[in-house]
């Protein structure tokens, strides 16, 4: 009995404090659906209003009209399912190198993994684009999808270090069981990653699909335009279009939340039930 | 124990002395190495290795990345000893870095935690600490402008409310920078997912173990969750220092590239990005880039050699 | 310049590298570019009814032209200072044929090499200074080369709120000419409740009130175009942030920026909210107000000055240039002449509602005869451009630096203002 009551007081108190801190995580999003759905001369009064009054769902309509909204969005999807899809077959296998491997070279490679991060983009991007321009990859979306198959240092690093957190008793079985590196690496260790895998997935999937530079940068053509770029047309000289840029926002997070919400039991299944025994 | 080669200290050392030292391991091991490792060697020669040598050239020139400029030396490094903006950027930057990190590492952590207790309704709860990292920066400094303004805001309204009288966030060059920190806090859903997918790679048997023992929720925390933890706090932890160096986007954004009030909020790659495409100073900014690099590469050392006394890896 | 071999070997490494996966991916989209027999791409950021305008100057260029077709692209963040995508065309040598353009930026990217020469053609088709204003002219001649065809322009005065003038006794038909009378009113419509201002009447530096309005307005100057001088701390302009300084205090810096920092433009606009009594503002404020507060009552006049006379503004404004490299430069200049002349011109402006830079395009289309309009053509021309020079947008942004500083008492207005001399001088000089 006095556990159980002990455990109810546990999940009591638990849930009071995510209910407070989620109060505090969901006001800028919640910010952002309700002025998506305001008149203009709602958006910006004092002292806020909160509550679109009336609510003006002709907003997402205009919206939708103002920038050629579904093509932006296939364009979009495109680009980012393909980047994706990129980084989650290259990163683990080079991250498994990096955790699991001895090589010569292994730890100079890292660190230079490591190194090519702490120089930042607005350096590197002009050289990067003249040699996609002398490749005649400008105004394609090339540029922007095919270095994700090569890896990114980033999800690189983060899926070193998973694997080097998992045990090597499983890989050293194998091992002796006469068992191919790559075999171990497919069938063994990627299984065993799947939450980091995914969360690299994720991550790639958050970062290519709100990308503004890179589409600005190798984008020439209006009708090749993602998301990020429709966006910016809601901004004009005379002001900005608050309601309807809000209104592509949220329909621009809302399919990386469903992403989210489908993806994150993965992490609570975690290693237990990913058939360590 | 554990043997040094796995650790990152022995990694730093070695990767110093380049790779003289053999293992000795069979040569064979080696070339599944490179072969598992190709796609990243491949990748890293051809979309970055020309940039950032580029980069290194650019900074001893006159570089505006509409005509190629002239070699110029140290010049650009000897300038930016003396320019005071430079300095105040750089003060403002590991100003912000200083107090970010650690927080974002403490609170991640503990959020994670929190989010990973086997409550009912936990998946959206997750998604909800997840959301603010959704919402499109333009929106967010708005909103954060509202929310700390000093007339009507509703942080200031909260501090009314309890007696206290709030200070004037985001106009006042003391209080600008705490409310980044604030506001860039937020946004830590990205840490708290690997936190949590760290979370789920701890073995249950370990905590069933710690059960048997009769071990306290506290002791647990510390002796197994923690320390098993080790290796996405230190992901974390590198990872945060090098964003918070080239921290740009949200204050960009907020002050539109202003960085006010009184360039309180100006930080490094801000002034560095003003030079590059405002000032036509490439060569500049690209030798600013190199300070920074130093910086933070220095900085990533001292993080990796002490991290041997810190992070446990279950590996070996 | 011997010490880039190692940089050209490693490029052409990368490049054979990349070109292998190039040519394995095989993509014919690369050669699209020279596709069209006569067209003209046009790179610009136009939105909204600025952006429903060029198009109808397009259609138009196109039925009179039919043998040239003109691809129009919108490009998010090109002009102000933000012209990444611009920049990397023409460093990769792909601009565009023609692309709009910030004149404040000409000189800059004349100096760098980076736009075609437009001299001959302009005196071969008989275009010169006097069809436009002479500032929008100025602007566009870099050592004695012109580099563009000016398209727009604008010019700021002093908007005011004619009911809060009556409602606290001042006279809504004589509003401030001198600096005595504007802080006077100043002080009369502020309504400050603890830190917090209920209604403030005017904020020196609050939207268009940028220094540049107010060291011109003291009758102090930024730059000498024949010796090349730069003279940020001219006394009259320390004078002038001396005023500023003095004002901030009187208010509170602090309080202010509070008010500020929660405000913006078109609805966000205090002055639609009547927050503020008074702001400095270009005539694009004009069509926001019509857009949030067509019942707005409010009137316009020339910023003060210390003597009453003496009127001064500046002017911005656009710009279509032909980036160095463009492929189909007869075409595009064909499209330059069309945008400028007083034809494409009457489009233009009819649509999007931003000035003409020719004056008789203005009064054609009745902007003269607009009672708050007309204060902003009249004005025209006593108007100044921004410096034309090759360090233009540093000395913009040094000097909101010096208001920043001087108002948070960081240094005087006078040593704040001798930087920024010593800065943008030190810039013109490499």
């Amino acid at each position: 009995m006095q556990p159980k009551v002990k455990k109810n007081l546990l999940t009591t108190s638990a849930h009071i404090g995510l209910l407070i801190a989620s109060a505090f995580f969901l006001v800028p999003f919640l910010w952002m659906v309700s002025t998506s759905l305001k008149p203009v001369t709602q958006i910006f009064t004092y002292p806020p209003e909160f509550i679109p009054n009336p609510f003006q769902w002709s907003n997402y309509i205009e919206a939708t009209e103002y920038i050629p909204f579904f093509t932006y969005l296939s364009n979009t999807a495109i680009i980012t399912v393909l980047s994706t899809i990129g980084v989650m077959l290259s990163c683990p296998l080079v991250a498994y190198s990096f955790a699991k491997l001895e090589w010569t070279g292994r730890n100079t490679m890292f660190i230079i993994t490591i190194a090519v991060m702490m120089i930042p983009m607005q350096v590197t991007m002009i050289p990067l684009f003249l040699l996609f321009n002398k490749v005649g990859w400008v105004g394609t979306p090339l540029p922007l999808i095919v270095p994700a198959f090569f890896g990114v240092p980033f999800s690189i690093f983060l899926m070193r270090q998973f694997f080097m957190g998992l045990p090597n008793t499983l890989r050293d079985a194998a091992k002796i069981d006469g068992a191919s590196e790559f075999r171990i690496y497919w069938q063994i260790m990627l299984p065993l990653a799947k939450p980091a895998v995914l969360a690299v997935g994720l991550f790639q999937f958050m970062n290519v699909w709100t990308d503004f530079i890179g589409p600005l940068l190798y984008l020439t053509d209006e009708s090749q335009y993602t998301l990020s770029l429709g966006l910016q047309q809601f901004q004009s000289q005379k002001g900005t279009e608050w309601g309807l840029m809000m209104a592509v926002s949220t329909m621009m997070t809302l399919p990386i939340i469903i992403l989210f919400f489908f993806m994150q039991r993965t992490f609570i299944q975690g290693i237990t039930f990913s058939g360590i025994k | 124990m554990k043997k040094m080669e796995q650790s990152d200290q022995a990694l730093v050392e070695e990767g110093m002395e380049a790779s003289i030292k053999k293992k000795s391991k069979i040569s064979g091991s080696s070339i599944n190495g490179w072969l598992f490792a190709s796609p990243w060697v491949i990748g890293l020669i051809l979309f970055y290795a020309f940039p950032l040598f580029s980069s290194i050239y650019y900074s001893f020139t006159t570089y505006s990345i509409l005509s190629p400029g002239e070699f110029i030396g140290f010049s650009n490094y000897k300038q930016l000893m003396v320019d005071g903006i430079f300095w105040k950027s750089i003060y403002n930057t590991v100003y912000f870095a200083i107090f970010f990190v650690p927080l974002s590492i403490i609170i991640g952590v503990a959020l994670a935690m929190l989010l990973n207790m086997r409550v009912k309704g936990m998946a959206v709860y997750r998604t909800i600490f997840f959301l603010p990292t959704l919402v499109p920066h333009v929106a967010l400094a708005v909103l954060w402008m509202w929310l700390l303004n000093p007339g009507f805001g509703l942080v200031n309204g909260v501090l009314d409310a309890i007696g206290l009288t709030g200070p004037n966030w985001l106009g006042s060059v003391t209080w600008s920078k705490p409310s980044l920190i604030l506001m860039s806090l937020w946004a830590i859903g990205q840490p708290v997912i690997i936190y949590l997918a760290g979370l789920g790679d701890i073995p249950q048997e370990l905590y069933e173990a710690a059960d048997v023992d009769g071990a306290s929720w506290l002791q647990k925390t510390f002796k197994v969750t923690l320390p098993l933890l080790t290796p996405v706090i230190f992901f974390n932890l590198v990872m945060g220092a090098i964003g918070a160096f080239q921290q740009f986007t949200l204050p960009y954004t907020m002050t539109q590239g202003q960085g006010t009030p009184d360039n309180s909020l100006t930080f490094y790659v801000m002034y560095l990005y003003d030079n590059a495409f405002k000032y036509s100073k490439m060569g500049y900014a690209s030798a600013m880039a190199w300070i920074l690099f130093i910086v933070i590469m220095l900085l990533t050392a001292v993080i990796f050699i002490s991290s041997k006394r810190w992070v446990h890896y279950q590996g070996k | 310049m011997s010490n880039s071999i190692f940089h050209k070997l490693m490029f052409s490494f990368c490049l054979v590298l990349v070109m292998v996966l190039a040519a394995c991916s095989s993509d014919d989209e690369a050669s699209e570019s020279a596709s069209g027999e006569n067209t003209v791409e046009f790179w610009h950021s136009m939105t909204d009814t600025a952006g429903d305008a060029v198009e109808q100057v397009i259609e138009e260029f196109e039925k009179e032209y039919p043998d040239i077709d003109i691809k129009a692209t919108y490009v998010a963040n090109q002009g102000e200072g933000q012209n990444e995508k611009l920049l990397t065309a023409i460093a990769g040598g792909n601009p565009p044929d023609v692309a709009y353009f910030d004149r404040f930026e000409v000189a800059t990217w004349a100096a760098e090499g980076s736009l075609e020469s437009l001299t001959d053609l302009a005196e071969e088709a008989g275009i010169s200074k006097d069809d436009y204003y002479d500032f929008a002219w100025d602007e566009l001649i870099y050592e004695g080369d012109l580099y563009g065809i000016p398209t727009t322009t604008d010019s700021r005065l002093l908007f005011y709120n004619r009911d809060h003038f009556e409602e606290v006794g001042l006279d809504p038909e004589n509003p401030p000419t001198t600096i005595d009378e504007l802080e006077e009113a100043a002080e009369k419509l502020t309504i400050k409740d603890g830190n917090r201002f209920e209604r403030i009447g005017f904020i020196p530096w609050f939207a268009q009130g940028s220094f540049y309005s107010w060291g011109w307005s003291f009758g102090g100057d930024f730059y000498d175009p024949e010796t090349g001088e730069v003279t940020a701390d001219d006394p009259k302009n320390v004078e002038a942030l001396e005023w500023i300084t003095e004002f901030g205090k009187k208010y509170g810096v602090e309080d202010i920026a509070g008010f500020t920092d929660s405000q913006g433009s078109g609805a966000m606009d205090p002055f639609v909210s009547g927050q503020i009594s008074m702001k400095i503002d270009g005539n694009f404020g004009v069509a926001s107000l019509e857009k949030f507060a067509p019942d707005l009552n409010y009137g316009v006049t020339p910023i003060p000055t210390p003597t009453g006379d003496n009127f001064k503004t500046w002017s911005g404004g656009w710009s279509v240039v032909i980036p160095k490299g463009a492929n189909n430069q007869d075409g595009a200049w064909e499209f330059l002449k069309f945008f400028g002349s007083e034809e494409g011109q009457k489009i233009f402006s009819e649509g999007s509602r931003d000035f003409s830079v020719i004056d008789s395009v203005n009064e054609s289309l009745g902007y003269t005869d607009d009672p708050i309009f007309s204060e902003f053509i009249n004005i025209l021309p006593e108007s100044n451009s921004r410096p034309v020079m090759t360090a233009g947008s540093l000395y913009w942004n040094a000097l909101a630096d010096a208001v920043e500083s001087s108002t948070r008492e960081n240094g005087t207005p006078k040593e704040n203002l001798e930087e920024v001399t010593q800065r943008v001088t030190e810039a013109l000089e490499e």
